[in-house]
């Protein structure tokens, strides 16, 4: 029974690792590119939507609307004024700039809020559970798995069928030739970016809900959400979701057996995998 | 003579790094991986096996050097920038790891007791030796590989991989052996660091904070150049010294000037010198590029 309550609250650990993952995916696979201030700007976003809250008194689902537009401005303004600058060729000058753009931003964000744990208040939501059949299931972690489905899927149906997705897909195979078929690359990339880092004001969101958020807290997500892409395979959406879920039951059964091993847990199914099955568990090529 | 401890091990870490990324093109965010396991090598022969410790700088850079062999093997497998986080990954495993484990106090970390059984003066005279041995090691062995044969092979892999390859670079081998001499000299720089710190913790020996510190130096001095990264090292240790105490303040500036130089100016400071100042710079630096190959 321990262990089945330790599955369960892995997949729904899984689910929050998810949503952290989904940005990541989607501007590897079109843009080549590692975005390291990845968790910091959740972090980031997470603090905004706590200061909010407590400023203008409004509840959790306001706050998640407040911020996907936040997440894909800064996204937009992430790509129009850095990424854009840098992607291309060498990996090298997108990887540092993005690295520089983390350093800064966790120490400004220690500098507004300090270095304190924050959580917004979800009203009783986030202790509330369900009973099913002897096995305590959390709402709120049950919500974040439903909303990481909800946003795999969409996300997945959005590159497959809508003429976005079709642009972006052409656009990151070979983004002259896409641009000789009236695909503006840079375009194209921005939206990209800026839909990924809207996903993650909604991740940023469940984050502070269901536990504390610090301002140093941002390179452990991106570890996650790296971590989550690699187990799944790159470049596959619901790999990347699979993935989550396989980091997820690793952590929540390594934090059954002792308390210190969980997060480490994590990184040793992600090394097993590098070793036995480098392409992911869903990658289709090699 | 702490300062000089301080200095030579920005400087040894930061060419290591600099061999690394700059020649290699293998960017690593996750170099601290070495620090700490050199330098609890280091402690642990001599709390465990009773070794002195200036003898034991020389053995403890034997573990980073054999931890890099099936690293890099895994790590390899990962594509582009996937790599540069593989490493921090690798890097935040040995942290937990070392947490983990009551044989060397976990979390709280260990003292060097060994040190007081030296006079002042006999533990000075071991810090400037190191001091000068790991500048020579690091600094002078890079500048002795790019003059050796390989030299023109890591220039030729530095401009372009992919045409150095055609024209009979072995790629594959050549980034494997700098990644395990990168963690070897960076390994060396830990042992020397925490040997002169008295103290190491998992916590301090794994920061991240040394993965900025790379960088930082190498970018803002000149990344692919050993000049550049004389420059950066004074530049990271000169400010270090004048607005350290400034904090946060002082790394928001310090992230923002590395975003800036990759944005705006990729070969740092030691590119805009050699561009401006003229062609008898940057000659010296051709020199050993030429090399006699």
């Amino acid at each position: 029974m321990q262990w089945l309550d330790a599955l369960i609250q892995g997949i729904l650990l899984g689910g929050m690792y998810a949503q952290y993952a989904l940005g990541m995916t989607l501007m590897f696979g079109v843009m080549r590119i590692v975005n390291i201030a990845h968790g910091d700007l959740m972090i980031l976003l997470a603090l905004v939507g706590i200061s909010g809250s407590a400023m203008f008194g409004v509840g959790p689902f306001l706050v998640i609307v407040l911020l996907i537009p936040i997440g894909a401005l800064l996204g937009w303004a992430l790509q129009k004024g850095i990424l854009n600058r840098v992607i291309g060729g060498d990996e090298l000058p997108s990887l540092i700039a993005t690295f520089g753009l983390s350093v800064a931003l966790q120490n400004l964000m220690q500098q507004i809020w300090s270095a304190d744990s924050r959580s917004l208040p979800g009203g009783g939501l986030e202790s509330a559970s369900v009973n099913v059949a002897g096995v305590y299931i959390g709402v709120l972690p049950l919500l974040v798995l439903a909303t990481a489905v909800g946003l795999t899927g969409g996300l997945d149906a959005m590159l497959r069928f809508s003429p976005f997705g079709r642009a972006l897909r052409a656009a990151s195979v070979d983004s002259e030739a896409a641009a000789i078929t009236g695909v503006n690359p840079r375009a194209v990339y921005a939206t990209a970016t800026a839909a990924a880092v809207a996903i993650l004001g909604i991740a940023a969101v469940f984050q502070s809900l269901r536990a504390t958020v610090s301002p140093a807290d941002g390179p452990a997500q991106l570890i996650y959400a790296f971590e989550a892409v690699i187990i799944g395979g790159m470049g596959s959406v619901w790999g990347s979701f699979l993935g989550a879920i396989v980091l997820g039951i690793a952590q929540a059964i390594g934090f059954r057996a002792d308390p210190g091993w969980g997060i480490l847990m994590g990184h040793l199914v992600f090394l097993l995998v590098l070793a036995g099955r480098p392409q992911g568990l869903m990658s289709r090529n090699r | 003579m702490r300062w000089m401890v301080e200095l030579s091990c920005y400087l040894a870490v930061a060419q290591m790094w600099n061999l690394l990324a700059g020649y290699g093109g293998l960017v690593s965010v996750g170099q601290q991986a070495f620090i700490g396991i050199a330098g609890y090598a280091l402690f642990i022969l001599s709390i465990r096996f009773g070794i002195n410790p200036f003898v034991g700088v020389a053995l403890a850079v034997i573990a980073p050097a054999l931890v890099a062999v099936p690293t890099y093997a895994l790590l390899h497998r990962l594509d582009g920038p996937y790599f540069a986080i593989g490493t921090w990954v690798i890097a935040e495993s040995f942290r937990l790891l070392t947490t983990n484990m009551d044989f060397v106090n976990g979390g709280a970390g260990l003292t060097l007791r060994a040190m007081t059984q030296f006079s002042a003066q006999e533990r000075a005279i071991g810090m400037t030796s190191w001091s000068a041995a790991l500048i020579l090691i690091t600094v002078g062995g890079s500048y002795w590989l790019l003059r050796s044969r390989y030299g023109l092979a890591l220039a030729a892999m530095r401009d372009n991989a992919i045409a150095a390859e055609s024209q009979g670079v072995n790629v594959k081998r050549l980034r494997f052996l700098i990644y395990v001499a990168a963690a070897a000299g960076t390994g060396l720089a830990g042992a020397v660091y925490y040997m002169a710190q008295l103290r190491i913790s998992p916590v301090a020996a794994y920061s991240p904070k040394w993965a900025s510190v790379c960088i930082f130096i190498v970018m803002v001095g000149g990344i692919g150049s050993i000049e550049g990264v004389l420059i950066g090292a004074l530049i990271y240790f000169a400010s270090d010294r004048l607005f350290g105490e400034y904090g946060t303040t002082y790394l928001i500036v310090l992230g923002i000037i590395t975003l800036l130089v990759a944005i705006f100016a990729r070969g740092g400071v030691w590119g805009v010198v050699s561009r401006y100042v003229g062609v008898s710079i940057f000659s010296t630096r051709r020199i050993f590029a030429r090399g006699d190959a």
